[in-house]
This record gives structure tokens, sequence and C-alpha cells, in this order.
């Protein structure tokens, strides 16, 4: 990895030098080993702060996010999981291609951040496995879909057996069971919104929950608001989530949030079809969900 | 001194909680934090007196993430309130950790003092004993000495506990202290018990000076520089021991509903978005200097104290490292240009 | 700064509202209105207000806002002139008279009345801004011999959006030693009077700076001119008193939404000197 480091920090430094881009986005490190975090490069001496490493977790492409309404020219770094954030950035028109310099790396599986904060913080009583992060291990998309260059040896997915296997196991309970279920499973929620925050498919500008006029659904932290938050906001992700695993990864009461986000993907691949969300760019396309059509056969819309 | 062996503990917790809710601090499935010991479950919750703390802290017993304020009837043209909601059962808060107790007292300033006393906190922490839990090895993220926090004397407690192997020393502190101690009186032993030895910091904080140095800091650049990485989620609001901002909002039926209040936080733009639409900390970086100036500066010009207690939850917990250790160093060490 | 012995006033339960019934409801714009109430046995108000003070304003199945409370004198009811502009005030906007609704408080410090005696007064309003204002004219008129010359200059967007129409043309101008200006931003056909911003206004009006105090209210952007044009007219920090707002929750310097450095505005505010602004976070 010491490998693609120094190539990423070479082509950055380059960009710069050449004046293609204005910003940088990758990791750093931070004090400690495990502290690998985003970090945005603004010019030539930046550049030996970029580091790719066992623990570049973070899906950069929900920093672009911060850069949408600036006009700077952004290279950025990016794993199979943060090229298809990109796609989806692009897709819902939040960022332009020809502002982005993709430097695509194959990733070779990432260990989890937090999990090693909690290990080093000494509040629990356990260690967790210092493995690869559990969103890595069923991770299908190693590989960049999009890219203007690549870095290092293409992998292969990790992702082992019936990747829906977990959805079918519920969706074989009887509705009360599969109600008691998520009933359980969202009552430990605090709505810290971290899932949503750190998700790049949640590009919206103003979200449906800061709405207050009218309000959709309720701050209390109740069976009924909680869920409410939960089914709304994995309902908006239908067609939309790349996967990434970010939002379950950053829970920090660990509601196993992919598993709703699989059920939505598995289900929109059985009723549309095609490619799953940001596996491809085709400039002008649109996730299933965000097409209307005045023949659409369904009259809700 | 007053021993509780730890074999006696569990029958300590029961008796308690004749009386009392006991929140104690637990492994329960995948959540830590403070639960009450009578929704413990033998085999499958872990109690965590002897870890070094739980991710979410004991605000919870006199802050409740929700709280309901009063009933509301609206018929027509009429309304009413039958029903005002404060609650006084009596609680217990049982092995809390010195940062822990010091951030309720904290809140105590907050609620019960600069001109108005809030009836429903007041309610709480007026039925609410603290039992703190004396802390003499510091984790790796911990920094309450540097926070007016004295992790061996926790001020606030009504008893003390300190871990002495085969049990804990049980030291009263208030009135409050000796009336759930006589609960369990016949659980008590007299004798001596050695304390443990206490550990130095591992962490290296220096506070001194830092509110005075903000003052003049609240254009400098390196806020954006700090605030780079921060995706304004609430995690850090939410895990915090002393975090207090709340929501006031309404929940009706058709006519019958209530008022409740629910906390929030200063990382969300709704919280200080105007009704007309303007708001004063729209961008992520006013939202996030906003939280640790009231941490480090603004709370300590109001109440004389920080209102950050030192835990180091939130330095655990942030999904993009933001570490207010390192946003303390970074303003100790910062130049400012007048 | 902050008031560690501000005597509380309030019931046991400040944040539990006194129900009120609205007594008469008057149209001030087409988007303002003025709600009177009272108490719902018919004789007098849940609590007094001073100049400048707040209540809490309480529509119960929807919400609640701070809204600035009129002063009278003869405190008989409360009024409150709202502007709609968010989801509360829409849904108060569409209640009728007799309406029950919820109000607490007095909330906030209120203008210094007495520190101010003696001394012309520069009332400068934009818009909405002119009711917490109107609540110091009126007790400035009141009380009339204990002031000096009295300058109102008011502006709003259009002849229909200024409020307290017949308080401006009618009945403040004939009072002594009192001239009122008023202001539309732009030129309208049934409209003879000035046209222009409020801050250009003052400047040609130019009402001396010496030993007077400028009172100032309106949209943020008002505000910041006008504290502009104050200066370069000759005004001190020490001679320039504004109330805030902000988001508030509350009312009772608890909840966290209102804070301006370590001040509560709900709480220490909403009225300051500049020369107390000066010395907060530029976030007002």
């Amino acid at each position: 990895m010491k490998e693609i480091t120094n190539k990423v920090q070479a082509i950055a430094a380059k960009l710069f030098e050449e004046g293609k881009i204005d910003v940088f986005l990758a990791w750093e490190k931070g004090e400690l080993n495990f502290k690998t975090k985003s970090y945005v490069a603004r010019n030539a001496l930046d550049v030996k702060n970029i580091v790719f490493d066992e623990y570049s977790i973070y899906n950069v492409s929900n920093s672009l996010l911060k850069f949408r309404d600036s006009h700077e020219r952004i290279g950025i770094a990016v794993k199979g999981c943060d090229s298809r954030g990109i796609v989806r950035l692009l897709e819902d028109l939040q960022i332009k291609r020809d502002r982005l310099y993709i430097v695509g790396i194959p990733c070779p599986g990432m260990k989890d951040p937090l999990a090693a904060a909690r290990n080093h913080g000494g509040f629990s009583k356990k260690q967790e496995e210092d493995g690869l992060a559990k969103k890595c291990l069923d991770c299908i998309q190693p590989n960049p879909v999009i890219y203007d260059e690549l870095v290092g040896p293409e992998q292969s997915p990790r992702q082992q057996g019936d990747r829906f296997a977990r959805v079918k196991e519920i969706e074989q309970m009887s509705a009360d069971e599969r109600y008691k279920f998520w009933e359980d499973t969202f009552s430990t929620c605090i709505r810290c919104y971290a899932c949503r925050q750190v998700c790049v498919a949640c590009d919206c500008r103003t979200c449906i929950f800061d709405e207050m006029k009218p309000q959709w659904v309720g701050r209390e932290n109740s069976s009924t608001d909680n869920m409410m938050y939960h089914l709304v906001k994995h309902s908006h992700m239908a067609g939309r989530c790349i996967e990434c695993g970010e939002c379950e990864r950053v829970c920090p009461v660990n509601i196993p949030l992919m598993l709703l986000n699989r059920k939505l993907i598995k289900d929109v691949g059985t009723l549309f079809g095609g490619p799953e969300a940001g596996m491809q760019y085709v400039e002008g396309s649109k996730p299933p969900l965000s097409v209307y059509r005045e023949n659409d056969p369904d009259s809700f819309l | 001194m007053k021993v509780l062996s730890k074999a006696k503990l569990e029958a300590a917790l029961n008796k308690l909680s004749d009386r009392n809710e006991v929140f104690v601090p637990m492994q329960k499935g995948q959540q830590s934090g403070y639960f009450t010991w009578k929704s413990f479950e033998n085999g499958q919750d872990e109690l965590m007196l002897d870890a070094l703390n739980v991710y979410q802290s004991p605000k919870n017993a006199v802050l409740p993430q929700t709280e309901k304020m009063y009933s509301i009837k609206s018929q027509g043209v009429e309304v009413n309130i039958d029903q005002t909601y404060e609650d006084a059962h009596p609680t217990i808060i049982f092995g809390a950790r010195g940062c822990d107790v010091k951030g309720i007292i904290a809140m105590d300033d907050v609620f019960l003092t600069r001109g108005y006393e809030d009836s429903f906190y007041k309610a709480r922490r007026s039925g609410n004993t603290i039992i703190a839990n004396a802390c003499y090895e510091p984790g790796a993220n911990c920094f309450c000495n540097a926070m007016e926090v004295n992790s061996l004397e926790p001020v606030g407690a009504d008893v003390i506990l300190r871990d002495a192997g085969d049990g804990y020393v049980w030291e009263v502190k208030s009135d409050k202290g000796e009336a759930v101690t006589a609960l369990i009186a016949d659980l008590l032993e007299e004798k001596e018990a050695k304390l443990p030895e206490v550990k130095p910091f591992i962490q290296k904080v220096d506070y001194s000076g830092v509110a005075e140095k903000l003052k003049s800091m609240f254009d400098h650049p390196l806020w954006d520089k700090l605030s780079q990485p921060c995706i304004n989620c609430g995690m850090c609001t939410y895990v915090c021991p002393s975090c207090y901002c709340f929501d006031i909002q309404v929940k009706m039926w058709g006519e019958e509903g209530y008022r409740f209040r629910a906390w929030d936080s200063c990382m969300f733009e709704e919280y200080s978005r105007e009704a007309g639409g303007g708001n004063p900390r729209g961008a992520s970086k006013e939202r996030f200097r906003q939280r640790f100036l009231h941490k480090l500066e603004f709370f300590k010009e109001r109440y004389g104290t920080p209102l950050c207690t030192g835990c180091g939850r939130c330095i655990i917990v942030c999904p993009t490292d933001i570490n207010i250790v390192r946003i303390i160093d970074a303003v100790k060490e910062a130049e400012i240009n007048a | 700064m902050p008031d560690q012995d501000h005597k509380c006033t309030c019931s046991e339960q400040p944040l539990v509202p006194t129900i009120v019934e609205v007594i008469d409801i008057i149209d001030r714009t087409p988007d303002v209105k003025s709600f009177f109430v009272r108490n719902v046995d018919g004789n007098g108000v849940p609590f007094q207000v001073a100049p400048g003070q707040c209540g809490m304003v309480s529509h119960l199945p929807i919400g609640e806002a701070m809204i600035s409370c009129t002063w009278q004198e003869e405190q008989e009811y409360l009024e409150f002139a709202i502007k709609r502009v968010g989801l509360l005030t829409d849904e108060l906007h569409q209640i009728e008279v007799g309406q029950k609704i919820g109000v607490r408080g007095p909330y906030g410090n209120g203008f210094p009345v007495d520190a101010c005696k003696g001394r012309d007064m520069v009332f400068i309003a934009g818009g909405i801004g002119l009711a917490p204002l109107r609540s110091f004219i009126k007790y400035c008129f009141k009380n009339r011999a204990d002031y000096g010359k009295i300058t109102i200059l008011y502006g709003s967007r259009s002849k229909a959006d200024l409020c307290f129409k017949e308080e401006l043309f009618e009945l403040w101008p004939q009072e002594t030693n009192t001239e009122v200006f008023v202001t539309i931003d732009n030129a309208q056909a049934d409209w003879d009077g000035h046209v222009g911003f409020v801050p250009s206004y003052m400047e040609e009006v130019n009402p001396s700076s010496q030993g007077a105090i400028a009172v100032v209210c309106g949209p943020p952007i008002m505000i910041k001119f006008v504290l502009q044009s104050l200066e370069k007219m000759g005004y001190n920090d020490d001679q320039v008193i504004t109330t805030l707002e902000m988001r508030m929750k509350c009312g009772i310097g608890k909840c966290g939404r209102c804070n301006i450095g370590s001040e509560f505005i709900c709480l220490d505010g909403p009225v300051y000197y500049l020369k107390q602004l000066r010395d907060l976070p530029p976030e007002w």
C-alpha cells in the first residue's frame, strides 16, 4: 500500500503542479496508526500528507458534497465503493464530471478505524476482531467503476455465498414477527443521523427529516418516529444505495442498516433489473426510481 | 470503612431496586449504556462497573432523550392542559464515573440556576441519587483531570464507590447518600480494604487559558481546517454526558396529544434555522465551531467551568476522527494575528 | 452580560403555558395580524410586560414562537403583532376570535427605558421590526416629559406592508416635539411619500447624534446598513440600541438555541447596546 500511497501522492503533486486541480480529496493519517481519515489537500505541499493504507475505509465521495456549490477543480482518490458514490453524484447532477480527476484504487479490503478506536478506548471488555471490516467482507465491487487513472492491481470481490441470505430469512418471517424484529431493531436508535450524514446517496439539499413545514417525521425517540425515520430514509435509498456500508459501520448502536438496504437492492433488482446503483456511469442515465414518465403504468405519481 | 462485597453486589442492586429505578452501566445486546437493573438479563447482559465506562452516558436518567411535558386537548376553539408530567420518582445512577457525574452537575447549573428552574428537570433531579465509581486508571482517551474533574473525588456524588478488588468501599457523601445506604445497611460490612493504585493519565491535555484565548479566535482560520472532515452528524452530542440542548415539539392524535422535549444537536442545520428561513449557523463550519466554543469557552464564561468533562466518548465514536483533545492542542498552538 | 440574580417572576412551571382567549384580531398588513388576548375568565392577563419584552405564544396543537409583546399602560390585554413566516404563524393567522391559545412569559430584558430618560430618541424600524419599538415609543409618549425630541423613521417594502398605519400617520405625528418619517422600498401609484431604503433615508433626515439614543429593529440586512450609517452620523456604540431575534424554543435560557457566545438572547437579551454586541461573536 506504501507503493499506492506514493503513486497517488505523485499523481496529486503533478496535477497541482500542472494547475489542473485546486484540491485533492483522499485520506490522511491521524495521530495513531488506525486513525486514517478524510483529507483535503489544497496544494502540492499538502500532498505528502495523503495516505492510502489498511484503514482508508472512509467513503471519500461523501466529501464531494462539501464542494458541490464551489467551482474548484477536484482530484479525488477512490476505492471501488467510493467510485460508485461518484457515479451517484454525477447521476444526481450534484457535481460535473469535468470538474473531477478520478484516481481509482482497486481495494484489497479495509479494517475499520472505528472498531480499532473502540478497542483502543477501553469501554468494552471484549476486543473486536482486527480483520477486514464487515462491509469489506461483503464487498462486490472492489475495483473502481469510474476513473481517469488506475493505481494498483485489480482485486477480486470478497463477498461469499448468497448476498441476500439474511434478507430471505427475514422475508420468511410472518408479518407480525417481522414487525417485531424491526421494531426491536430500531428501538435502540438515538437519531444521531450519522447514517444519513455519512451517506453519499443522501444528497438532498434539505432532508425531509429537517423539513419543518410540514414536519413529516416527529423528533420523538419512540418506536413510531424511529421506524418512520428509518423506513423513509431507506425507501429513499431504493435504487440509490451503492452498498458502501458506511451507514452501518458508523452507527453507534449497531443497527443492521445494510439489511434494509440489501432488501431494497434485491427488490429493485427484481422489479426493474438493470445494473445496481452506481455500477456504471452513462451520461444522462438515471436510477430506476428517479425517472418520471407520463405514460407510467402506476398512477400514484 | 464500609465495604460492599462484590459477592453481595447483585443483592444490593436488587434491594435498591425495590424502591428506586436503578440505572447501571451495562452491555445490553449491541448497546452499551446505563440501563435499569430490573431490565438486566442474566447470561445475556453484562454488568460494566469494572469497565472504564459505557458509550451512552447516564444523562438519560435526569434528561431523557424524549420527555413528555404536558397533555393537550384541543376541540374547536377550546384548548386545555389537563396534566403536566413532572416526574420525581426515585432513581439511582449506580456507578457513574467522575466525568459523567460532572456532566450532571453542569446540567444542574443550566436547569436550576440563572433565573428559572426547569420544573421537569428539577423533579427528576430531586428524586435522583448519584452513586459514583471512583476512577483509578484512566483510559486511552481520558482527560477529565484537565477539565476540572477529580475522578477520585467526584463532586456532586451522594455516595462514592472505590473498587478494592473483592468489594467496593462505600463512602457516603450526602443526606441522599445516607438514605440509600440505609436501604442496604445489612449488606455493608465494616472492615479495612486496600485501595487501588492511582495510575497516571495517558492523554496530556492543557486546557489552561484556552477559554480566554478562544475569545479572540472566533474568526481564526483554524476552524476551516479543523471542521473539514466533520459531517455534522449528532453522535458526539448524543453520547456526550454534558450536552443538554433540547427541542420542544408536539404530538397530536386528532384532538389529543402532548408536548414533549427531545435532545437536539447544534450539529444539525435545522437547529438554528429561523422561521423565515435565515440561519446564523447555516454552514457546517459554523456549527462545528459553535459546538467547541460552547464546550470550551461560552459555558466557562457563563457558568465558570467547561462543558467538556474529558470522558473521551466523542473521540472514540466520531466517524471522521474529530478529536476535542487535538482541538484544544490546536487552540493552544494557534498564532493570533490581530 | 449573564445576570445571575435575575429575579424569577414566572410560575413554578415556566415551560407550561397559561391558556388565554383571543378577544380581537386586527389585520395590520397582508401578512401581519395583531392578536389581543386575555385570561379566560375575562379578567386581566397572565403576566405584565415591560417595553421590549416578549411572550411565548403557543398554538397548542401546532407549536410555540417567541413574539414581542406590545406594552400598554393599562394592561387589560396582551397584544402580539405576528407576521406570517412559518408553520406556526401560518396556523395562527387562520384562527378566529374566541380561540383559546397558550402564552408564557414575560421573557427578556426589555428596553432600558430609565437609562434613556432625558435623551432625544431616534427610533429606526423596518417591516415588522416596528412592533417591538412601538412599545418603547408608546412608553415615551405616555411619559412624554421624560424624553427629549422623538424621531421615528420607518420603512417597509410597500405601502400595504406598513404596520400600525393609524399611529404612524395620525397619532404619533400629533405628539409634541415629534417627527415621523415613513418610506417604502419602491415607488407605487398611490404613494406620494418618500421612496427608498431606510439607511439612506436616515442619512437624509440626519437626526443629530448629540445626546441622542438610536433604537433599531428590522431585518438583518437593514440593521447592518443602519448601524454603518449611524456610525457615519456620529453615533457612538453606547448610543445605539437594538433588539435581536434568534430561533428560540424554551425562552428561559436552557434549551441552547438562541445563544450568541455566552449570552442567551431569550434571557439576557433581546435588547442590547451596540457596545455590548461588539463584544459578542458576530452571529447577530
